[in-house]
């Protein structure tokens, strides 16, 4: 899986999770980018993209997420 | 505290649907539609009897994951409850749930589960997400 069908799946998680059918993300967004992406929120993001991506984060990498690119290349060294 | 849980993990609970318990329950959330509190209303829309509110198995699993996890430190993040048939006053209802995802990177513990009657009809299906707090 390439970084663009990473980050469409990523795309497709944050929709479903924020349920915003229309959310468009970009890879330099971070949580003070999109109004519902709180805390609890971001805990719910991290176990969908979990189970539909296939694969198992560490809680200390997700520490060091600066933006949702940075998760995507987490992704990227996984797949 | 997340060794605590593993997949598969199952846990079974039954609950009485007393009066009294919906009693409780409509003074608590003021909740006194005719389909709840009317036997004649209810029996109009198609139903044996007056049915109990639906929300009354959130109760049940608010009670289920504060209260009967191997570890308090539980908080519910998310909950889904789809309703698949009607509880009437005097059920005696199942509740059987099961650890179907652990996610140890943000501490979260994902159930699904469902309530039957005592006639082994499913009453209703859904998946619960938990946080570990520490």
């Amino acid at each position: 899986m390439n970084r663009t069908e990473i980050f469409d799946k990523v795309q497709e998680v944050f929709r479903e999770v924020l349920e915003d059918e229309e959310l468009i993300i970009k890879e330099e967004y971070n949580a003070s980018d999109i109004d519902e992406w709180d805390s609890l929120t971001h805990i719910l993001l991290v176990v969908e993209t979990e189970k539909k991506l296939g694969v198992k984060f560490l809680s200390s990498e997700i520490a060091n997420w600066k933006d949702i690119g940075a998760m995507i290349s987490a992704i990227q060294t996984k797949i | 505290m997340i060794e605590n849980f593993q997949l598969g993990d199952l846990f079974e609970y039954k609950f009485n649907i007393t009066q009294e318990v919906v009693d409780k329950f409509v003074s608590l959330s003021n909740d006194k539609n005719p389909l709840h509190i009317d036997d004649e209303f209810a029996k109009e829309k198609g139903f044996k009897s007056k049915v109990v509110q639906g929300n009354l198995q959130n109760c049940f699993i608010s009670y289920f994951i504060g209260m009967c996890l191997p570890s308090k430190h539980v908080m519910i993040l998310s909950q889904t409850i789809n309703y698949k048939n009607p509880v009437f006053i005097d059920d005696n209802i199942h509740l059987t749930s099961k650890i179907i995802g652990i996610f140890s990177s943000v501490g979260v513990i994902e159930f699904k589960y469902k309530f039957k009657n005592q006639s082994d009809q499913i009453i209703s299906t859904g998946k619960i997400n938990i946080k570990l707090i520490t």
